[in-house]
């Protein structure tokens, strides 16, 4: 067993490891964040989560339900830190996890992961109390600097396979329509489904979607074919014939969009590696909010904007998004779809605050093997954009989305949640 | 017996709804009135067009909860699960009925503990009685304590009757009692109890908790936890600890003894056994109790000079009582912990008795000790320093160079460059950073002392030339590392802590040089840094290199001649160019800040860096396609060289008209940067001027725009404002404006509008086969724990300006603030996504204000004319069921406009 390994067993029960493997693992995953782009890539199948906010029990929840790492891919959009009692057991275990398993688990920045917020919602606090000093928040926030501003979900599923028995109301459903979305409680049994009419297509790419084995969207994706297609990728690559089968990427931010940034390449001239701003791309890539607006408004946050369903129209069109998907905001359900689909907000801290009596949600988007797969989009596939703005660009096809939804840890897997004291006092 | 509330005597015009599947349905317009008949008071409301319809009857109880909504609802559930809305057409109105709704409430409460308790006497709810504190009373007493709870009336006579009676020191027996008897249900009743007793927020109550005879009883029935029924607590294990409390040199004042402990005891019901359950109101209760408690310790402390100077004595050189050394180290910095939080006279006071006793010596021991933990404890009571005063502590350092002793700066940066513990060298980074900083903040000085201090020189202020070559000394001494790589030759073998100091040293001197252009010249021409920093942009250290380019990026954008010579003149272009190459195509994080540096150099023009690099490395960068950062570059280069198409004028016009603040807002890096002075604006503005530099730009988004196609989105630069965004811009304009347009869209729809969005949304709604909307409505019994503190809201960034004073200034009381706030989150319940102005959570929350505005529009009375933008752009939103998520926002507006 390797320390990594060690340490990841320790964290996981919840007991911090030394000050001097909290260094190094901060070094360990720098080296290895520096690698990522600003966006990064990442194939479905994969799990996205949105803000954890120190809530290490219902952290273990959400593995519980989502599956582990490495079985499960995923994809944490920020807010890893603050509020709850437990940040660091926390986003060390997901460091660690990371650095374990690089390709299998992917961080990107949310807002709460900075300096200037971290000393006034509880991280900084927190890592005094349980450390002594606020060395290992350098070293955190120091990390935090690294990680990517947004992730870009490709080769998604257009279709999801019914993840249980089917309830008989929703078996008269025509068998030609497709399963787009289904709700499951945290025991996997499935609460809700939706289901849209297959694309009018070709027969080739139909039928190439009826004889497609069977398959279970966490299972691992050891086996994807040769990928040749571009699905979600804006590039040319689609073959004719199965054009209308075509997914979208997903692009996935702690926040939401900017008025600076209407293409998913600007976010790639931004340098990174700086504190959050409190204006400009990267600050609003981390702090906006959709809302029931027309175009942009002030954030009532002070930082970022509002953007309404218009933007993200326009935004996903130019992209060739088929969603964006986002935390940021407590949603009661676990998770808030608007804008006709455009955008989700997913939220996976249960009883947020130890009190808010929310439940958690993650979303699973399958794996398209349908259609070739994907080719990862290029980072130098630059001119591409060029092709897409033809009036005659076929629609893309929102993914098949799994949205798993859970409740706080049981009480009787975690202690009282409850702060650290201090050891010693002289005042 | 009869009901001693006043029925209100008119009628008031009034719209009912109902909520029938999460949509509200009308039920009609009509008069409303409050009746009492057979002693039930009732609300009523008959039909405007048919006058014997009876729209609603309804009974008022004491459970429902009311809850008035902006200022003309009223919203509550009928006792069969209902909700309902009623919808005032005038302010006025809704306060009358919602008056009579409280009166009614207020005083079937006070006579809920028992039924023959009636009383015509008003003054009955503004009194309750407690059973006697027995074992067998639990139940009851911990109902009469809830229902008590929900009113501040309630709150406010429970409070009374605790206090009067010494209530809590009764209750402390039954809990070993409860204990010998193994009474889990008692023990639970009892930590209900406590809980209750701590949430009615009152001061007395708390102070009597943390006493000595209490505490242990009050936190032991907290041990019993009934959320957590299979765990135990051990808070009185930790707090009976007294091994906990160190003295390095005793106090002898009793009181203060008795403060230090109180003020523990507070700090661990804070963060330990009430760190859950806090609401706003008590959580800021204990933190003025903690601070106020703070005040007087450290003023004490201050005072006290024999303590200080039996203190200080600990450190002398002669004794060897290490441990003891130690102690006190912790102990003064704990001082400093606490004096940051202490206003800046009482703080400046502290540390000025500090320094005259010789806190400088203590500092220079701790950051040389061979503990590692001990060194950051010494760095960090220099940093409180630091923070507190820069001015003061560079005048101390200024001093002893002038002496002839060593500063304290020598002192730090000997240790950066040996230090081999990485936590503390970042520390030390810091130190020096700020101890170093070329930029006096005499604006700072100035603000402190007073306009009376304008013109008289402080007296430790040394002449510009001293300072300057303090400056160059110890920056010499700083950067000798970096200095020394110019016989290195090879970089590959860097250790993890030269990597380390290297790092450190170009941060520290990207910093130097943003903070002031000229202090920092010397340094780096004379030591010839540039090249040495340039060397590090070949390290095989990812971040190093990162580092190293972070300092030229910072060159880039000053302006100034000297350090674009120092870019222009050491091939660093060329090296750059070299990690494009080499990290190209990949899209990682250096090949992202290399293309920020040359987008920067390309969106803000700078033509000095644009002529450098297209002629010098023509060649590399017109292969580099991947990005069309670099063919753009060449296109301005053309541009400039006179090969741009005509400018159009009415855009440039234009361009000189768009106001900058949205500029500026959104200008990347580049707005860190100072204005240009006027030899530099000068210099930049030699062969060329201002318009040919515009028209280039014109051009160029022009050119740019021909040849990719019109519709191009990649071409616009990063930041170009000016064309890009000005209808987003105009829409920002507007928005702040009270929504007029927006209203008017409303009104303009039908009523019910919602039933048209309904489809769009209706996966949405039917989504969560958990109903959330009912599951969020919490049981009585945590109404008054779940209130929620506004600090825990949202995440909001003006907070943050206000500073972390905020926490400990003082609760606001038994005034009509508090009052109103609590009543409010009272009635809320449990659900703490609201805070202190936010108005129901539960689900239907926003639909109503929906309603207000639709009533008023079927009126046609102008009630909604005050709207703020909050109402405004919660009108515009026709999404039926408002969410959880618009709430919040609402309640972020609320925080807001309140000023947190």
């Amino acid at each position: 067993m390797s320390d990594l390994d060690r340490a990841i067993a320790q964290l996981r029960a919840c007991r911090l490891i030394p000050e001097a493997q909290v260094r190094e693992l901060c070094y360990k995953a720098r080296e290895l964040l520096i690698e990522e782009g600003n966006v990064v890539n990442v194939d479905a199948p994969v799990t996205i989560c949105g803000d954890i906010h120190g809530q290490f029990h219902d952290l273990m929840e959400l593995f519980r339900v989502g599956g582990d790492v490495p079985d499960t891919n995923y994809l944490f959009m920020g807010d890893f830190v603050d509020r709850g009692f437990y940040s660091l057991e926390s986003f060390l275990l997901l460091l660690c996890l990371k650095v374990r398993y690089p390709d299998r688990i992917t961080l990107i920045r949310g807002n709460h992961e900075s300096r200037q917020i971290t000393t006034v919602y509880g991280f900084y606090d927190e890592c005094i109390r349980k450390y002594g000093s606020a060395n290992v928040w350098r070293y955190c926030c120091e990390v935090f600097d690294y990680l990517a501003l947004g992730a870009l979900v490709l080769g998604a599923s257009s279709e999801l396979d019914p993840s249980g028995p089917v309830d008989t109301t929703q078996s008269t459903m025509p068998i030609d329509d497709e399963l787009e979305t289904e709700i499951l409680n945290s025991k996997g049994e499935v609460t809700m489904s939706t289901y849209r009419p297959r694309p009018q297509s070709t027969g080739a790419s139909t039928d190439s979607r009826a004889i497609s084995p069977p398959r279970d969207i966490s299972a691992t994706p050891g086996q994807a074919p040769i990928r040749s297609g571009a699905a979600g990728t804006g590039a040319s690559g689609d073959s004719g014939g199965s054009l209308s089968s075509r997914t979208g990427a997903v692009l996935c931010v702690h926040g939401g969009l900017s008025p600076v940034i209407d293409t998913v390449d600007k976010i790639r001239l931004i340098d990174r590696k700086q504190e959050v701003p409190h204006e400009g791309a990267m600050c609003d890539l981390l702090w906006s909010d959709p809302d029931e607006i027309d175009g942009w408004g002030l954030s009532p946050r002070g930082a970022g904007f509002l953007f309404g369903g218009d933007i993200v129209k326009r935004f996903n069109y130019r992209n060739d998004l088929s969603l964006v998907a986002r935390a940021h905001q407590l949603v009661m359900e676990g998770y808030k779809e608007m804008f006709d689909g455009g955008i989700v907000t997913v939220w996976s801290a249960p009883n947020y605050c130890y009190r808010c009596g929310n439940v958690a949600a993650i979303l699973e988007l399958g794996e398209d093997t349908s259609n070739g797969g994907t080719v990862a989009r290029s980072n130098g596939d630059y001119g591409r954009s060029n092709g897409l703005l033809g009036p005659n660009r076929p629609a893309v096809r929102s993914p098949g989305r799994r949205y798993r939804v859970f409740e706080a840890a049981a009480q009787d897997t975690r202690g009282m949640p409850a702060k650290k004291p201090v050891a010693d006092y002289f005042l | 017996m009869a009901l001693e509330v006043q029925p209100p005597s008119d009628r008031k015009r009034v719209k009912v709804y109902e909520l029938r599947d999460n949509d509200w349905f009308d039920r009609g317009t009509g008069f409303c009135t409050g009746q009492i008949l057979d002693d039930e008071p009732r609300i009523f409301v008959e039909s405007e067009d048919e006058p014997n319809r009876v729209l609603l009857e309804t009974k008022i109880s004491k459970d429902d909860g009311y809850q008035k909504q902006q200022e003309t609802l009223i919203v509550w559930t009928e006792p069969n699960g209902t909700d309902m809305a009623l919808s005032f057409q005038e302010a006025e109105g809704c306060a009358v009925i919602w008056n009579f709704v409280n009166n009614v409430q207020q005083h079937l409460l006070s006579m809920a503990p028992g039924e023959d308790a009636l009383s015509d006497d008003i003054e009955s709810y503004q009194s309750i009685m407690l059973p006697p504190p027995e074992l067998g009373n639990l139940p009851e007493i911990d109902h009469v304590m809830r229902a008590a709870s929900i009113t501040q009336a309630g709150r406010d006579a429970l409070s009374k009757f605790v206090i009067r009676e010494e209530y809590i020191p009764k209750l402390i027996p039954l809990v070993t009692m409860a204990e010998d008897l193994e009474s889990l249900s008692d023990l639970h009743r009892l930590c209900n109890i406590m809980k209750s007793l701590i949430l009615l927020n009152d001061n007395t109550i708390i102070e009597t908790v943390v006493t000595d005879s209490i505490i242990l009883g009050v936190v032991g029935a907290l041990e019993y936890d009934p959320e957590f029924p299979t765990h135990k607590a051990n808070h009185r294990q930790y707090l009976a600890d007294k091994s906990r409390y160190k003295e390095v040199v005793p106090i002898k004042d009793a009181l203060i003894r008795r403060k230090i402990s109180y003020t523990w005891r507070l700090q661990y019901l804070k963060d330990v056994v009430l760190a859950r359950i806090l609401d706003d109101p008590t959580f800021s209760v204990l933190n003025s109790l903690i601070f106020f408690n703070q005040v007087e310790i450290v003023n004490h402390i201050q005072a006290n000079a024999p303590f200080l100077k039996e203190l200080f004595t600990v450190f002398d050189p002669r004794s060897a009582d290490t441990k003891r050394k130690e102690d006190a180290v912790q102990f003064l910095h704990q001082c400093a912990v606490i004096a940051k939080n202490l206003q800046a006279p009482a703080r400046a006071n502290l540390f000025a008795n500090f320094i005259s006793h010789g806190l400088f010596a203590v500092i220079a021991f701790a950051i040389k000790h061979p503990k590692p933990a001990l060194r950051t404890t010494g760095i960090d009571i220099l940093v409180a320093l630091l923070d507190h005063d820069p001015v003061m502590m560079r005048g101390y350092m200024l001093k002893a160079v002038n002496e002839k002793k060593t500063p304290l700066t020598d002192t730090l940066i000997d240790l950066l460059h040996t230090e081999s513990d990485l936590g503390v060298k970042n520390q030390l980074a810091d130190a020096v950073k700020v101890l170093l900083d070329p930029q006096i903040p005499l604006q700072d000085t100035m603000g402190r002392a007073g306009p009376e201090h304008f013109n008289k020189p402080r007296p430790n202020i040394l002449s510009d030339a001293f300072v300057q070559n303090h400056f160059d000394e110890s920056a010499r001494r700083l950067f000798w590392p970096l200095k020394r790589l110019e016989h290195a030759d090879h970089l590959r073998g860097l250790t993890f802590q030269e990597v380390a100091l290297y790092s450190h040293l170009v941060d520290i001197l990207t910093f130097f040089v943003r903070q002031h252009l000229y202090r920092s010249r010397n340094v780096i021409h004379n030591e010839s840094l540039a090249p040495r920093i340039a060397q590090l942009l070949a390290v095989p250290h990812k971040h190093l290199k990162l580092t190293a380019l972070r300092f030229f990026r910072a060159l880039t954008s000053l302006q100034d001649t000297f350090y674009q010579a120092l870019m222009t003149h050491n091939n660093i272009f060329g090296l750059i160019l070299d990690i494009v190459y080499e990290t190209m195509p990949r899209d990682n994080l250096l090949n992202s800040a290399c293309l920020e540096l040359f987008e920067a150099i390309r969106c803000d023009n700078m033509k000095p860096f644009v002529l450098h690099v297209v002629e010098k490395y023509g060649e590399k960068i017109k292969n580099i396609t991947y990005v069309e950062t670099f063919q753009s570059l060449i296109l301005r280069y053309e541009q400039m060289q006179g090969y741009g198409g005509e400018p159009d004028s009415t855009l440039l016009s234009h361009e000189e008209e768009t106001p900058s603040r949205r500029m500026q807002a959104n200008g990347q890096r580049w707005q860190g940067v100072r204005e240009m002075d006027a030899a530099e604006e000068e210099y930049f503005n030699t062969s060329d001027d201002e318009e040919w530099q515009q028209e280039s730009r014109q051009s160029t988004s022009e050119a740019a725009q021909v040849q990719n196609g019109a519709a191009s989105p990649v071409v616009k630069p990063l930041v170009d404002y000016p064309d890009d965004d000005e209808d987003e811009e105009d829409a920002m304009d507007t928005k702040p404006e009270p929504g007029d347009g927006q209203v008017q869209q409303t009104q303009e729809e039908p009523q019910q509008d919602g039933s048209s969005h309904d489809d769009a949304f209706s996966s949405d709604e039917k989504s969560p086969s958990t109903p959330v909307s009912l599951t969020v409505q919490t049981p009585p019994e945590r109404l008054s724990e779940k209130r929620r503190r506004e600090e825990e809201d949202d995440d909001e960034l003006i907070k943050l300006t206000s500073g972390p004073k905020r926490r400990s200034s003082t609760s606001a009381g038994p005034g009509s603030a508090g009052f109103l706030r609590r009543k409010r989150s009272v009635s809320i319940g449990s659900l703490a996504a609201n805070d202190k102005g936010a108005l129901g959570n539960l689900n239907s929350s926003a639909a109503p204000k929906r309603i207000a505005i639709n009533l008023s529009s079927a009126t046609s009375s102008p009630t909604t004319t005050s709207s703020t933008r909050t109402k405004a752009s919660d009108a515009g939103s026709t999404q039926p069921v408002t969410d959880h998520t618009s709430n919040e926002k609402e309640n972020r507006d609320d925080n807001h406009s309140g000023g947190g």
